[in-house]
């Protein structure tokens, strides 16, 4: 059972191909997200699952119905807009009711729903109100107010945080999951902002040049990127990409490298084969910073690294640390209690256990 | 209050009189009788208030052959210009909508060339429209001068309105198309409350442009038909021995009323529809 399908979808402009084919499914309840940078096709995608562009290839399935010509209307979908796209003549009351005059509710039952939806998302003071006398957070609640008075079979949100200052964003983070998570609603999500994308959603969909890079639950496309670009693109700061080259010695596959005129040779105790086809040629290694840090209880499968520092940016929890390995900059998450300083040396310990290789040219991941 | 303060009031005072003199004049000569214009000079004042030209200009004035003053011609213009205005602020509202939230394949091309109705002269198109009007068989007629006006207004109401809705957001129809709302429920529910200013400026504009228009009104209305345009210009031209300055003055103030009412009255709707959306707040 499916809550929606995406089978093929294709979008051209004239000669420009915006989506080249994109396939997808999510189950009922699941909170799906649009991940990608900025012209990557993923509004446009949402565009489509709402009814609001024409489909030029492939086909739509919500629930079991094929929606790929159908009106917006007629789709039983829902959605909250970036700007949020409240109707300013109309107080916070009639722009809930709005959809549901249409659609011919029955006034009891109208009053039955806002009173409800109103109680959930508490905007019941504002409810005669114009969108106008509404705080950006109070408009952001009635915009998923007006959604939810329609239950319909599927929500779409379009980037609707990204208008509110980051302590609001953070607050309503959470409560568009709360909301999720308490009614079980299956919502396509649409962001440029790869931390809601981690904290929000059950599967993401990381997407650039209108293709799906890789589909796949939060943590598996944290710790399993497919290639450079989700690597870089997904964590912040992101991920550390360092060139180095690849021995085979004595039946292990060992990388050196280089910091503070120091040399280290790290054997591989990961089973990777493909990277014996590197053997004497260069890989880029791929470290997340919260995986060098400071000299701590020596882990199995670790390297240490006696690194200069070029930076250091305390965050609070932690400090960031920036070093130079192999001749790239290579930020570092240590705890804020360790001794650094800039132009000293420091001892850094490197958790090679979960580090990934990517082929430098083709910038694909190394299995 | 500074030296410059006062000069600059100084400055506005004196260019307000000047603007204001011809009105003045005006005023003041419609309320003497012709013995006092003759005696006294162009800025003296009335002895007495006087509205027997007032009087003579409404009711019993000739304009031609026929003495009825330009009452009937004042109702001519009232009912070519209701019309004419509300019909082409309508299509233009309508326009301006489909031409921004319900783009087609060419609409910024028919955009383009609607614009082009903006900078043709009267004149030029005097002898096609009175063909046209013949083939349609309305040469002549109060309906045939209202559809001029109309056509001649619709590239400008358009783009009024265009420019207007270009700055409505398109998520607001998106919205709405979402809740279920066609076409036509989404430009009364959501676009017009939302073009109050700018149904002001296409109102006013439309309002003072066909009022005002004494080349169409000459050209394609006849005898009692003609807007009151057309009759201040035949009641000043028909003299009958003596030149009633004063009935002149009446009646040339009398056709300018309905103008200068609109402008008082929504004036500064005028100003603020025309700065809509040139900043964006």
């Amino acid at each position: 059972m499916h809550a929606l399908k995406i089978q093929n979808i294709e979008k051209t402009y004239g000669k420009v191909k915006v989506l080249k084919g994109i396939d997808l499914e999510i189950k009922p309840g699941q909170f799906l997200i649009l991940v990608g940078p900025s012209g990557c096709g993923k509004s446009t995608l949402l565009n489509m699952i709402a009814g609001l562009e024409p489909v030029s290839n492939g086909n739509i399935f919500i629930g079991d119905r094929d929606v790929t010509h159908l009106d917006p209307k007629d789709r039983d979908i829902a959605m909250v807009f970036q700007s949020y796209a409240l109707y300013p003549n109309m107080t916070v009351r009639q722009n809930i009711e709005f959809g549901l005059t249409i659609r011919k509710t029955e006034k009891s039952e109208q009053k039955k729903i806002v009173d409800k939806v109103s109680k959930l998302l508490q905007i019941e003071p504002l409810l005669d109100r114009k969108p106008k006398q509404l705080s950006g957070g109070q408009r952001q609640r009635v915009a998923m107010g007006r959604a939810l008075a329609r239950d319909p079979s599927i929500f779409l949100f379009d980037e609707p945080l990204s208008n509110l200052d980051a302590k609001l964003r953070v607050e309503m983070r959470g409560e568009i999951k709360e909301l999720h998570q308490r009614e079980g609603t299956t919502i396509v999500y649409v962001t440029h902002d790869q931390i809601e994308a981690m904290t929000l959603g059950d599967v993401i969909a990381v997407m650039k040049d209108g293709e799906i890079q890789q589909f796949g639950p939060p943590q598996e496309i944290y710790d399993n990127p497919r290639n450079q670009f989700i690597a870089s693109f997904m964590g912040s700061p992101s991920m550390n990409f360092i060139p180095c080259l690849v021995e085979k010695v004595n039946g292990t596959m060992q990388i050196t490298l280089e910091s503070g005129n120091q040399k280290v040779k790290v054997p591989i105790k990961q089973n990777i084969k493909g990277l014996e086809a590197y053997a004497e040629k260069s890989v880029i290694l791929g470290i997340r910073p919260e995986q060098i840090t400071q000299q701590g209880e020596e882990k199995p499968d670790s390297a240490m690294l006696n690194c200069d520092v070029e930076l250091i940016e305390p965050t609070g929890p932690d400090t960031l640390v920036t070093v130079r390995v192999n001749g790239v900059k290579t930020v570092c998450r240590v705890h804020p209690t360790a001794e650094s300083k800039v132009n000293k040396l420091m001892p850094l310990l490197m958790d090679i256990s979960k580090v990934v290789f990517f082929d430098p040219g083709t910038q694909e991941r190394i299995y | 209050m500074s030296i410059n303060r006062v000069l600059v009031y100084c400055l506005l005072g004196c260019a307000a009189l000047l603007y204001l003199m011809p009105l003045v004049v005006m005023v003041i000569t419609s309320l003497k009788d012709l013995d006092e214009i003759r005696s006294g000079t162009l800025l003296s004042m009335p002895q007495a208030l006087n509205f027997d030209a007032w009087d003579k200009a409404w009711g019993s004035a000739c304009t031609g052959v026929s003495c009825e003053g330009l009452k009937g011609y004042f109702w001519n213009s009232v009912l070519i210009v209701v019309p004419a205005v509300v019909i082409s602020t309508v299509i233009g509202a309508l326009n301006g909508y489909v031409l921004t939230k319900w783009k087609f394949r060419g609409s910024n091309l028919f955009f383009g060339m609607l614009l082009i109705g903006t900078m043709i002269p009267f004149q030029v198109i005097l002898l096609p429209m009175a063909r046209m009007l013949g083939f349609l068989g309305l040469a002549g007629t109060t309906s045939g001068l209202i559809m001029v006006h109309i056509i001649y207004g619709l590239a400008f109401t358009t783009l009024f309105f265009r420019n207007y809705y270009i700055s409505i957001p398109s998520e607001l129809v998106n919205a709405a198309r979402i809740d279920g709302a066609g076409f036509w429920l989404i430009f009364v529910r959501i676009i017009l409350p939302l073009s109050v200013p700018i149904l002001v400026v296409s109102v006013i504009w439309q309002f003072t442009q066909i009022w005002n228009d004494f080349l169409f009104g000459v050209v394609y209305s006849s005898g009692d038909a003609q807007p009151i345009t057309v009759a201040l210009n035949n009641l000043v031209n028909t003299s009958t021995g003596v030149k009633e300055y004063n009935v002149d003055m009446a009646a040339a103030i009398i056709a300018a009323l309905p103008t200068l009412f609109v402008y008082v009255v929504a004036g500064k709707y005028f100003v603020k529809g025309l700065t809509a959306g040139a900043v964006k707040g």
